[in-house]
């Protein structure tokens, strides 16, 4: 029970208070700002937070997380373009009721529902972390790597992109984290003998570079798009009759939210999707939904706000990120020295529950703010991209240099960002690189010790029952799509037949 | 009822996955010439052997995706972005001078180039912005800037 409080106790201190306020603002601005989101936000933050302790930097990052994950729904009632992916589903119904006149209203559903999910989804954080991280402390290097081939193998259906163009991108990912001088013999590898790359390509500056500048060129192209932005007039908490029609979805979505955020890599986009879907197919009114039913931003807000606490479950339990911004998360724990993992919870179980607790207290926060401040933040809508993006650039490259204090990283971020945007426009999402950049030395590392282990004799991974069920979860992840497709392919010419 | 003749393949369609191949192959000749560590050394794994079959797996997923899901572009490159990619050039050809003065030309000409015509709004993104991130992070943050024509004014 120590942990716990000592956790709640990291709370009292004014400075970390303050900075949770600002980063909740700040992360309500990000999340309300087309073309920003939560992993862009936390991506362009995370080298300013390398010169505080690790408690307030990491309290930032998941600060930002939570509420631009909210946030997102106030673009997409208000100009039916989602401020972040994991809104886009909430555009469908918000904005038919912002139409019609019910902005106020939509906002407030969409603030109870976020709020809600976020305190559900924190509450199984709390649960869930420690006991995924006691099962898996006796895990060995071969069920590491195991695990780590699974968390990658779940960035096939991350994204946009299609699962095999997935899998590529997170390939060259983890190629990129074998630059540098290998850890197990210390051979170097494509350093083409500069001093720069003995240490490896910096993930910090490669997310910045995918992130926000391919974000920036991403915007080039939509100069042209006119944006109609609905006046609000207040935002009103949902009346007696709107709870009663959402509550059964907010708790259903707030549970289902949960649980793909603690699948590796899947996040809150997914989550909105399947929150949504389940609205519909439990709603009594399945015809309203697309034209503004209450439920629809219900069921997709509370699904992608727990999806927040879901996703930091394997991050911090198991050192697999389990959406786009925990991995950047993740990379600023690394850089903080901290050892995401089972370890995590018995050598810094006080950090580990003060992040918890700080998740708990912005998504309370965000509830106010969205409540009082929804008007004020919705006005950031209005800020023209000329002016948006420079400063975006600005800061990018700032923090890229903050790193390090190395023009180096400047140019990986660049070259990172136009890399980024061409991998977006050909269908090759950016967040499996993001992914495995990190966790490909990890995998590398594992598989070494694994064979060290293992007399280099790898079949023998096969013979250990937990790794041959993480194997076997990994084909399920490449494969089973593809096979349910071939067989509903199958099916589909019978029943025809027969009609 | 006839089929609908499937859309021509683009260009792309073969370019991308051929400079995917293309990178593997080069990288995949410089694993080959990785030390190669003693028995007693190796940890496991030689430092070329994951490398290989990571780069293997990469050529193998590239040939199935040219086969069954294709590059496809749904719309031209823009003007805008290439002329952003051509800002980024000037950007980085001004950095040998100085970074904040790069900063500074890059943050008004990008604001111009996508439709700032306020003359004391270019000035802000040009010279206050880039200021303003200058010493919030000299001062604060304690970050020491690369020398340059700008920076030496405040260093020395």
């Amino acid at each position: 029970m120590d942990p716990v409080l000592n956790g709640l106790m990291a709370l009292g201190d004014p400075y970390l208070l303050a900075l949770l306020l600002a980063a909740t603002i700040g992360g309500v601005v990000i999340g309300a700002l087309p073309g920003l989101n939560a992993t862009t936000g936390a991506a362009l933050l995370l080298p300013f937070t390398l010169t505080m302790e690790p408690v307030p930097a990491i309290a930032i990052l998941t600060a930002i997380y939570c509420s631009a994950t909210f946030a997102g729904a106030i673009t997409a009632i208000l100009i039916n373009t989602p401020g972040t992916a994991a809104s886009a589903t909430t555009c469908l119904d918000g904005y038919p009721l912002a139409q019609r006149g019910e902005a106020g209203r939509a906002l407030g559903m969409a603030v109870v529902a976020s709020t809600i999910g976020g305190v559900f989804s924190v509450l199984c954080l709390m649960l869930a972390a420690p006991l995924l991280a006691r099962a898996a402390y006796n895990f060995s290097p071969p069920e590491y790597f195991a695990l780590t081939l699974f968390g990658l193998s779940m960035l096939a259906s991350i994204g946009d992109g299609s699962p095999l163009k997935n899998l590529i991108a997170g390939g060259l990912g983890i190629f990129f984290a074998l630059v540098g001088v290998d850890n197990l013999t210390t051979v170097e590898r494509f350093t083409f003998g500069s001093y720069e790359l003995y240490e490896g390509i910096g993930f910090v500056p490669v997310m910045i570079g995918v992130f926000g500048i391919s974000e920036l060129l991403v915007q080039a192209s939509s100069l042209h798009i006119q944006r109609k932005t609905v006046q609000m007039k207040t935002i009103d908490l949902p009346s007696r009759d709107d709870y009663r029609k959402t509550w059964r979805t907010i708790l259903r979505s707030s549970g289902i939210g949960t649980f793909i955020g603690i699948l590796p890599a899947e996040g809150a986009t997914v989550a909105s999707m399947i929150g949504y879907n389940e609205a519909k197919r439990w709603s009594r009114n399945p015809e309203e939904f697309g034209k503004g039913a209450i439920e629809g931003v219900a069921g997709s807000e509370a699904a992608n706000n727990s999806a927040t606490g879901g996703a930091m479950v394997p991050t911090l339990a198991l050192g697999i990120p389990g959406s786009a911004t925990a991995a950047v998360i993740l990379a600023g724990l690394m850089v903080h020295g901290l050892r995401p993992g089972p370890a995590m919870f018995t050598e810094q179980a006080d950090f580990a529950y003060a992040i918890f607790w700080s998740m708990m207290l912005v998504n309370i926060l965000f509830f106010f703010m969205g409540l009082r401040g929804a008007k004020l933040f919705a006005r950031f809508t209005l800020i023209p991209v000329q002016l948006l993006w420079p400063c975006v650039f600005v800061f990018s490259i700032v923090g890229a240099y903050a790193l390090d204090q190395s023009m180096f990283d400047v140019w990986v971020a660049l070259i990172s960002g136009v890399l980024g945007f061409f991998m977006r426009r050909y269908g090759f999402s950016v967040v499996p690189l993001a992914i495995g950049l990190i966790l490909g030395g990890m995998l590398e590392q594992r598989l070494g010790q694994s064979m060290v282990m293992l007399n280099e004799q790898w079949w023998l991974m096969f013979a250990r029952p937990l790794t041959l069920f993480f194997f076997v979860l990994t084909a399920l992840a490449l494969f089973g799509p593809s096979l349910m497709r071939f067989g509903a392919k199958q099916r589909s010419p019978m029943k025809s037949s027969g009609e | 009822m006839p089929r609908t003749p499937e859309p021509r393949r683009q260009f792309e369609s073969w370019l991308i996955p051929a400079l995917i191949i293309l990178f593997c192959a080069a990288a995949f000749w410089l694993t080959t010439m990785f030390k190669t560590m003693p028995p007693v050394l190796k940890r496991g794994i030689q430092p070329s052997d994951f490398p290989q079959l990571l780069l293997a797996a990469i050529v193998v997923l590239t040939l199935v995706m040219m086969w069954i899901d294709p590059v496809r572009v749904k719309e031209k490159l823009h003007g805008t972005t290439l002329g952003t990619i051509a800002l980024f050039v000037v950007f980085a050809l001004l950095t040998s001078i100085d970074l904040f003065l790069a900063l500074a030309v890059f943050a008004a000409a990008l604001a111009a180039y996508w439709g700032e015509r306020r003359v004391i709004v270019l000035a802000v993104m040009g010279l206050v912005v880039p200021v303003a991130i200058f010493f919030l992070f000299d001062m604060v943050f304690e970050i020491r800037f690369p020398r340059g024509l700008l920076t030496n004014i405040w260093y020395e």
